[in-house]
């Protein structure tokens, strides 16, 4: 089938009245997504885009059958709404905006972990099902149907490695962008083990970025639990290392977060590091992925 | 944010942890007059944004006026990698028993703050973390159980330390915790935290970053985030909303994200050299590209310009507008080679044509680079 998106979806969207919320509706409803409605706080009674607005959470869950939500939600208001979302029943959450304060991403991430809601986010693109549907921003007409799961730190090269994938005949099960913040909502280990479980998932792909632990433990997670063939590409091998103070991260990660130690780790857990994106077309060919 | 040292020190002074006597100086003279007030030997350190600074130079004692003036006016002239010294932290020299490590910091994987103490403190902490990791302690804080006094002592006990040790340094802790609060740490650190001959303690060093994301809603005064930015091209960016850092090569380079400018240098790296990294994030307008590309081309020599967009959340037609308007009213010469995919892009494609960028339409960073590289060589 595919991760996370399937055919009992049913997707409101949060902030619909907004421009980036009500133009992403239509983008989300064109491409065949179960959108049913939207919240915005006090815009009870619009429509957008054909769709019922409401002013709470509890009332388009009740309303509408919802049990997913993707937020279009001015940063500053983030927390709110998505405390407001759990507490309205909802198990799929993706949280596309950007500059969210660390401090309410941690409040988020851990109050979702005990609910056992699946979060992504924040900054993240969303979650695209080839020709099914999808939540968040991922530009369509880069993707096509097949059985190969990507997943991304990157919202944009999300879309470049679908786009090559595509380009040479291979389609994708499921695309996930799990967010580009320094916390996240779900780690990159939690995907990759939807994927591992998919039956219509042959082959995975991450797509990393320099920076943190998650390719590292990720690693960990693929040497012990996966045995579908894993590629990996990671980003930021030319970019200047940052002007880095203190010492904590560091010591608690005991890791250098470098591309050179990801690839190492990544190497050693059996995963196929892709030096450049486009080689991901020559590793598909090879393992007669489509 | 980065807070300089000497900003982070009066931050922890306000919070009652224990700072040595101190005054920041511009000058020779003011730092002669701060030294003057406080009494030899002072400790001298360059107030600039970059660890490592102290095996870099960047930390002196000076014992008599004549050695300030030496010291002061040769860290006042000097760079430390790469940053200019513009000013310099004048502090009283205690003497020093042992030197002790405290950090705060966010656990991106957990998701959780953690609190990093050692007894071995100092420049090599990260390789007593490596080769000792007996004298590191950590802990976890449950952001929705919150912070307790209790388990900073439980955390120093591991490292054997005496109660009055215990007693004292927990409450630097809970001091420290506090800050992180209320100024939305990413990390606060003390290293050296110094154990003075009577027992007390002191930061001899503060380490303070400020999460930009919550800067709207710290009540604290902070000072200002643009004016800090060194660089005038990467001021200029922070000013127009993108992300851009320098670099010393010829080809500019706008992108719609991080990931994508980051493998974009790693592409053009590999037979060019990028002039910067810009990345407009899911603000594209116009207006934004317009500006994105005076600011591109602020640096001199460039030899082509690099656009690689996509249209996800942005609106690229409306992007590649900006570009062509400002190709058109400058009269750009140099080649500009533009990737642009997704929503609307056969428009952005039209857009950009007709101010002759060099269009590529497959989804391959390389590709579009091959083009680049063939247009650089001619």
């Amino acid at each position: 089938m595919s991760i996370l998106i399937d055919d009992s979806t049913r997707v409101i969207v949060q902030g619909i009245t907004g421009r980036i919320g009500s133009a992403q509706t239509h983008w989300m409803l064109e491409y065949g997504t179960k959108v049913l409605g939207g919240v915005t706080p006090g815009k009870g009674g619009m429509t957008v885009e054909g769709l019922p607005v409401f002013d709470s959470v509890a009332d388009a869950v009740k309303e509408t059958g919802a049990n997913a939500s993707v937020f279009f939600v001015p940063a500053p208001g983030v927390l709110d709404a998505f405390l407001e979302t759990i507490e309205a029943g909802i198990k799929l959450i993706v949280v596309v905006p950007e500059h969210i304060p660390v401090k309410d991403v941690v409040k988020m991430r851990n109050y979702a972990i005990e609910k056992g809601v699946f979060a992504l986010g924040p900054t993240t693109p969303g979650i695209l099902v080839p020709g099914k549907g999808k939540m968040g921003i991922m530009p369509a007409s880069l993707f096509a149907p097949g059985r190969v799961g990507i997943i991304s730190r990157s919202g944009t090269l999300s879309y470049e490695f679908a786009g090559i994938l595509s380009e040479n005949n291979v389609g994708q099960s499921t695309v996930v962008g799990m967010g580009a913040d320094p916390v996240v909502l779900r780690n990159l280990a939690d995907i990759l083990e939807l994927f591992e479980e998919d039956t219509d998932t042959d082959a995975v792909i991450i797509v990393g970025e320099v920076g943190g632990e998650q390719e590292e433990k990720a690693a960990g997670f693929i040497s012990r639990r996966m045995s579908k063939p894993v590629a990996a590409y990671i980003a930021g091998k030319y970019s200047p290392q940052g002007k880095r103070m203190g010492h904590a991260g560091a010591i608690v990660r005991g890791t250098s977060g470098t591309v050179k130690g990801k690839h190492e780790a990544l190497r050693a857990a059996g995963v196929h590091v892709l030096e450049s994106p486009i080689h991901v077309a020559q590793w598909a060919k090879k393992h007669k992925l489509r | 944010m980065r807070l300089h040292e000497y900003e982070a020190l009066d931050i922890f002074e306000q919070n009652r942890i224990p700072v040595p006597r101190r005054g920041v100086a511009n000058t020779m003279h003011e730092a002669l007059d701060i030294a003057g007030e406080i009494g030899y030997p002072v400790i001298l350190k360059a107030q600039v944004l970059v660890g490592g600074r102290g095996l870099a130079g960047g930390i002196k004692t000076a014992s008599s006026p004549d050695e300030l003036k030496d010291i002061a006016d040769s860290l006042l002239s000097s760079e430390i990698k790469g940053l200019s010294v513009r000013k310099i932290l004048v502090c009283e020299k205690l003497e020093i028993e042992k030197e002790l490590y405290l950090g705060i910091t966010i656990d991106g994987y957990s998701g959780k703050p953690v609190i990093v103490v050692s007894t071995e403190g100092g420049v090599l902490i990260e390789e007593t973390a490596r080769t000792s990791p007996e004298k590191i302690a950590a802990i976890h804080i449950d952001p929705s159980f919150g912070y307790y006094p209790y388990q900073a002592r439980g955390l120093l006990k591991m490292l054997g330390l005496k109660q009055q040790l215990v007693t004292a340094w927990s409450e630097i802790i809970g001091r420290l915790f506090n800050i992180v609060l209320r100024y939305e740490s990413l990390i606060a650190e003390i290293n050296p935290l110094a154990v003075l001959p009577n027992g007390g303690l002191f930061a001899v060093d503060a380490v303070l970053e400020v999460d930009n994301s919550a800067l709207s809603r710290i009540r604290m005064p902070l000072p200002d985030r643009i004016d800090r930015i060194e660089n005038p091209l990467e001021r200029r960016g922070r000013e127009i909303g993108v992300t851009y850092v320098d670099l010393d090569g010829d080809i500019g380079i706008i992108s719609s994200g991080a990931g994508l400018g980051m493998a974009s240098m790693d592409i053009i790296g590999k037979h060019m050299k990028p002039a910067n990294f810009l990345e407009t994030g899911g603000g594209i307008t116009a207006d934004q590209l317009y500006r994105c590309m005076e600011l591109v081309m602020m640096k001199p020599n460039l030899r082509a310009i690099f656009i690689n967009i996509y249209g996800g959340i942005n609106p690229i037609h409306e992007g590649a507008k900006g570009v062509v308007r400002y190709i058109k009213e400058h009269k750009l010469k140099i080649p500009v080679v533009a990737k642009a995919l997704g929503n609307r892009q056969e428009e952005t494609w039209e857009i950009f044509r007709s101010a002759g960028v060099h269009v590529v339409v497959e989804a391959a960073t390389e590709k579009a680079v091959d083009k680049l590289y063939e247009l650089v060589k001619q």
